[in-house]
């Protein structure tokens, strides 16, 4: 049913585009013919994928990735049995076969060199560990956010993308999609005059998830692979309430999760409004439940930890001195003046990753950047780890985004990076 | 991906689990005393609590706390949470207290220490660090060559290259890790020539690849300009690996002589090629680089083209105009589709003076394409011209003239369209034009009234029902006026279409406060019944929605109004606003209609919805009795469960 409507509006999307030529917010689409996707796709033509992490989360994405005609997956990898066989069933179902190959230890999928991207959904304890990983063995890699666990591992994350030159494409599929790209598009292009406010709704910004609970008696290896699990985390014995993947050790484990959930989203989409891929606010500070930060062009941003606007979950509300847009999930539009909408281009509502997926699979193919490549990704999660570090010891800090740095400040400057476990490291 | 109602959950779930796990944040009142910490290390507590201890002390501790924490990194469960204190805390202690377990773990827990020692860049641990390169265990040695690496300098370098020659296959790959690490530092410090040396050195070694090519990236950049040849060895090779190297320094490597070389190599390379190079030259942010996407765009291969013309998107300015247009004009779907996306989105008010100085004289295909960009693009002074193009004889260049007048007419275009829409019988061009005044009324509102005149005024039932819609779009009282006048008057299909307007008369609404009157006028004496019926469809509407009339006012219009509804879909509609109207006289009317067999069920769900609040006039023992009544009588499991569950929920 899910699969379907995705399929149906994103038929939709380009249809519409090709009927209409109208004006789409989304960044322009590769031509397929350059890509080889014009027709059938030559089986040397198709990019060999490996799942890694693959959850309730991880096998929507690779649903996303299994309906691309120029895609193959053949492994898939979880240290939970229930969600290798779950993934397995759904990869063969498509494949027409019973070959997908299954592992507990994703060095062993990485090992592979039929493999030539990944897609990472382990939860965010793994997620920069898993990305770098793979990188090294020379996979392109799509990964879940939030993609880091503090400051250190964001910076760590690009510095090994460059370096091995592979692919990134950071989970934040809401820049993909025409509704958040049209309002971010308003907002680089001055239609909303100087940029003032950007509003993010990161939504619970003290949730967290970690600690060491009592232990319960370890489930066997091919069910739960429990050191595997724990992965770069900091030890402590097995219990099945910290089994949330989703969730675990999410903003580091130290400081609240709930930040770097939908702010690695919004936050991330504030980022972009702002022309400030390459930067992250230089002062963050907790104000009435509510988080404010300033980038140094001197545009504010909020972080808002209340409930949703009107317009769906995760919206952004974009504030310039001529006018505001603002935009969420349902993909309806609130702005201060209707003539800023008329551009506004086809309603996706549902916030698919399809479009993400598609974007990443070209970058594969050309090499360019994807739409949320390492380096904004980096930045993006800077933000929100920097502001939840704010919230943490409660009080205003302030950031050197050249130095990577908080300024005067060695206690906000301790909890910019945390120790991995043995024997992983970035 | 979660639902709202799954994200709410985990929060919550979350938030229980945060109390009984009792993590760092939750406990976070005050700032800890580094003595009252290091004291929990020093006892026999659990280790469950000397582990959250840990972190604490990465955020407070000092030099005092190394030495308990270093007795933690032979401690298979604790070591990983001593490290983390003890990675963070700066000053010499830390180091030493790594450098001292080096020779105090194995295994795991050795690769551990050499890792944080990495995160340190502690160069007085390269020496044993070196002799680790050699250990028998793979993970130790590539963990030893790895911290080399981020180290970095010529001693840890000297002994990598070393190491790159002899080490065991299982090691080698860090190795090139290490020495790429330590090649960037040189990089970074100036020093390129050493880092050349490294990156060569590693381009030849027997590793994996992936290493081979980041060797060759780093190599590529780090000669800068004298780096062209190798870059153009990887967009020529065979293999798809060293091409996409290539690509990838093609957009990385800086400099205009680079542009320009990489644009000679354009109409050199493989045709397939071509169009991957092109997205990278458009990559390197270089104008130098707009001639040869214009050359692109012009002719050779589709793909090179469509490629070109959508890099234009982006890179392009207002020289690119004759290009595209000459695109867009050509027999190719598929060049046409893009050049126009390019010519919308091209930025620059040039480009848009552009566009209509040439709307005077162009003819055919490209004038339709021109109206068709002054909509798109919104350029408002293309509007006389577009206007006169109604007038034009291509029926292709009217409807685009209407489209574009659809984006940007005020209300004096909503006349000059209805001109048209009386003078064409052709349904596709009658269809585009209403489609326009609808759009055009939307915008202009009250403005547009006197020019639809001649519409709703028309004989023509198709033109009548035209006016009468952007009537209803723009609301008020002379649209109102006019359209309860086409009831009274009009015949058919004017007329039913005229009721079905007034039903759902959303234009201010409730602002329009007299479609209240007239709707009850219709529901209660219209001559026909399907006027009738909604007509009192309208006016419970109506009602609903009208946020200055009180419970009570809505109760007693709905009870006068039952007189007149015979339907049960209708009742069933009267219920709904009932329900929405918690109020004494609204449970007591409900209480009523569940006599009636056929909307029983109906009044039985609003009596719960309302018994469940508490309402003045409303005693808690009439709410229960109420909710009991239905608990016991519905026959509707779900009414009967929500009807139990508010009961127990009457305190």
């Amino acid at each position: 049913m899910r699969k379907e409507r995705v399929s149906q509006n994103r038929r939709r999307f380009l249809k519409t585009a090709v009927q209409a030529g109208v004006c789409l917010a989304v960044p322009e689409f590769i031509p397929g013919t350059a890509l080889g996707k014009s027709g059938s796709v030559a089986p040397s033509e198709r990019i060999i994928l490996g799942a890694i992490g693959i959850g309730n989360r991880g096998r929507y994405v690779l649903g996303c990735f299994l309906r691309e005609p120029d895609l193959r997956c053949i492994a898939v990898c979880d240290v939970r049995g229930d969600n290798r066989k779950r993934a397995k069933d759904q990869v063969d179902a498509v494949n027409g076969d019973k070959q997908c190959a299954t592992y507990i230890d994703m060095r062993e999928l990485l090992a592979r060199d039929d493999i030539d991207a990944v897609l990472i959904a382990t939860g965010p304890n793994w997620h920069a560990t898993a990305a770098t990983m793979a990188a090294k063995a020379g996979k392109d890699v799509y990964c879940e956010k939030p993609c880091t666990k503090n400051i250190a591992q964001s910076l760590q994350l690009a510095n090994v993308f460059h370096r091995t030159a592979r692919v990134f494409q950071a989970g934040t599929q809401r820049r993909s999609l025409p509704n958040f790209a049209y309002a971010i598009e308003l907002a680089r292009t001055g239609k909303l005059g100087k940029l003032q406010t950007l509003h993010a709704h990161p939504g619970g910004l003290g949730t967290k998830m970690s600690g060491w609970l009592p232990a319960e008696p370890e489930r066997p290896r091919d069910q739960v692979d429990w050191d595997m699990y724990l992965g770069p985390a900091a030890w402590r014995p097995y219990t099945s309430k910290l089994m949330n993947a989703f969730h675990f050790e999410k903003g580091g484990g130290l400081v609240g999760g709930g930040c770097l959930e939908w702010g690695s989203h919004c936050v991330d989409l504030c980022q972009l409004a702002n022309d400030a891929d390459d930067t992250a606010p230089v002062e963050y500070e907790p104000v009435n439940g509510q988080l404010h930060a300033r980038y140094a062009n001197g545009v504010k941003l909020v972080m808002r930890n209340d409930g949703w606007l009107p317009l769906g979950s995760c919206p952004v509300r974009f504030e310039g001195e001529t006018g505001w847009v603002e935009t969420g999930d349902d993909a309806e539009f609130a702005a201060s003046s209707q003539s800023l909408l008329l551009r506004r281009g086809t309603k996706i509502p549902g916030y698919p990753a399809d479009f993400h997926v598609r974007d990443f699979l070209d970058c594969v193919k050309t090499r360019a950047l994807t739409r949320a490549n390492a380096d904004a990704a980096c930045w993006a999660h800077i933000a929100c780890h920097a502001a939840n570090i704010a919230l943490f010891l409660d009080r205003k800090v302030k950031y050197d985004p050249k130095k990577n740095e908080f300024i005067g400040d060695e206690q906000a400057n301790r909890l910019r990076s945390e120790a991995l476990r043995e024997p992983w490291r970035i | 991906m979660i639902t709202k109602k799954q994200y709410s959950l985990s929060c919550v779930f979350l938030i229980i689990l945060a109390v009984s796990a009792g993590t760092f944040a939750q406990d976070r009142s005050a700032d800890p005393k580094e003595q009252d910490l290091i004291a929990v290390l020093k006892s026999d507590a659990p280790k469950g609590e000397k582990a959250i201890t840990c972190k604490k002390l990465a955020i407070y501790g000092t030099r005092e706390s190394i030495p308990s924490l270093a007795l933690l990194l032979a401690d298979k469960e604790l070591a990983s949470w001593a490290r983390i204190a003890i990675e963070a805390i700066p000053g010499p202690a830390s180091d030493i207290a790594l450098r001292n377990a080096l020779g105090k773990v194995e295994g795991r827990l050795l690769v551990g220490v050499i890792n944080s020692i990495a995160v340190r860049r502690d160069v007085q641990a390269v020496d044993t660090l070196v002799q680790k390169l050699d250990d028998s265990n793979a993970s130790v040695a590539s963990a030893a060559a790895v911290a080399l690496g981020h180290v970095s300098g010529e001693k840890a370098a000297k002994a990598l290259t070393k190491s790159l020659a002899n080490a065991p296959a299982g090691v080698r790959s860090a190795v090139a890790e290490g020495c790429i690490l330590c090649a960037e530092r040189f990089l970074a410090d100036d020093r390129t020539a050493e880092a050349v040396k490294l990156y060569d050195t590693v381009r030849k070694a027997d590793v994996p690849d992936q290493r081979h090519l980041e060797a060759i990236r780093g190599a590529i950049l780090a000669r800068q300009s004298a780096g062209l040849p190798l870059l153009i060895e990887q967009l020529r090779s065979e293999d798809k690996k060293r091409l996409g190297i290539g690509l990838r320094t093609a957009r990385e490597l800086p400099g205009r002589d680079v542009t320009e070389a990489l644009a000679v190599e354009l109409n050199r390379l493989n045709p397939d090629r071509r169009p991957l190079l092109l997205l990278a030259l458009a990559d390197r942010s270089d104008s130098a680089v707009l001639p040869t996407v214009h050359k692109a765009a012009q002719s050779g291969p589709e793909d090179l083209r469509i490629t070109a013309i959508n890099i234009l998107i982006r890179l392009g300015d207002v020289s690119c105009v004759p290009i595209l247009l000459e695109a867009v004009t050509e027999a190719d779907a598929k060049l046409e589709q893009a050049a126009t996306e390019t010519l919308i989105r091209l930025p620059g008010k040039d480009v848009d003076a552009d566009l209509l100085a040439r709307l005077p004289q162009a003819r055919g295909k490209l004038k339709q394409v021109l109206i068709e960009l002054a909509g798109q693009r919104q350029i408002s002074k293309a509007l006389p011209a577009v206007v006169s193009s109604l007038r034009d004889t291509d029926v292709g260049i009217r409807g685009a003239a209407v489209r574009t007048i659809s984006i940007i007419g005020q209300d004096q275009q909503a006349a000059d369209l209805v001109k048209l829409l009386q003078k064409t019988k052709n349904s596709g061009e009658r269809a585009g034009i209403r489609k326009a005044l609808l759009a055009i009324s939307g915008r202009c509102g009250a403005k547009c009234i006197p020019h639809l005149k001649p519409l709703t005024e028309s004989r023509d039932s198709e033109l009548h029902i035209i006016g009468l819609r952007a009537l209803a779009i723009v609301g008020g009282s002379d649209a109102l006026a006019a359209v309860k006048s086409a009831i009274e008057s009009a015949e058919s299909p004017a007329q039913d279409e005229a009721v079905r307007i007034l039903s759902n008369w959303p234009s201010n609404w409730p602002e329009d406060s007299k479609a209240g009157q007239a709707l009850l006028m219709l529901a209660t004496s219209a001559k026909k019944m399907p006027h009738q019926v909604l007509g009192l469809r309208g006016y419970l509407q109506y009602i609903r929605g009208n946020k200055k009339l009180s419970n009570e006012q809505k109760v007693a219009k709905v009870k006068d109004l039952l007189a007149h509804i015979k339907r049960p879909e209708e009742k069933r509609q009267a219920i709904a606003v009932l329900a929405e109207a918690p109020s004494a006289s609204a449970l007591e009317l409900l209480t009523t209609l569940a006599e009636e067999p056929a909307v029983v069920e109906e009044a039985y769900s609003g009596m719960v919805r309302i018994a469940g609040q508490d309402i003045r006039g409303v005693s808690k023992d009439q709410r229960r009795k109420v909710l009991q009544t239905v608990a016991d009588k519905s026959k509707n499991d779900r009414t009967r469960q929500r009807a139990r569950k508010t009961l127990s929920g009457i305190r």
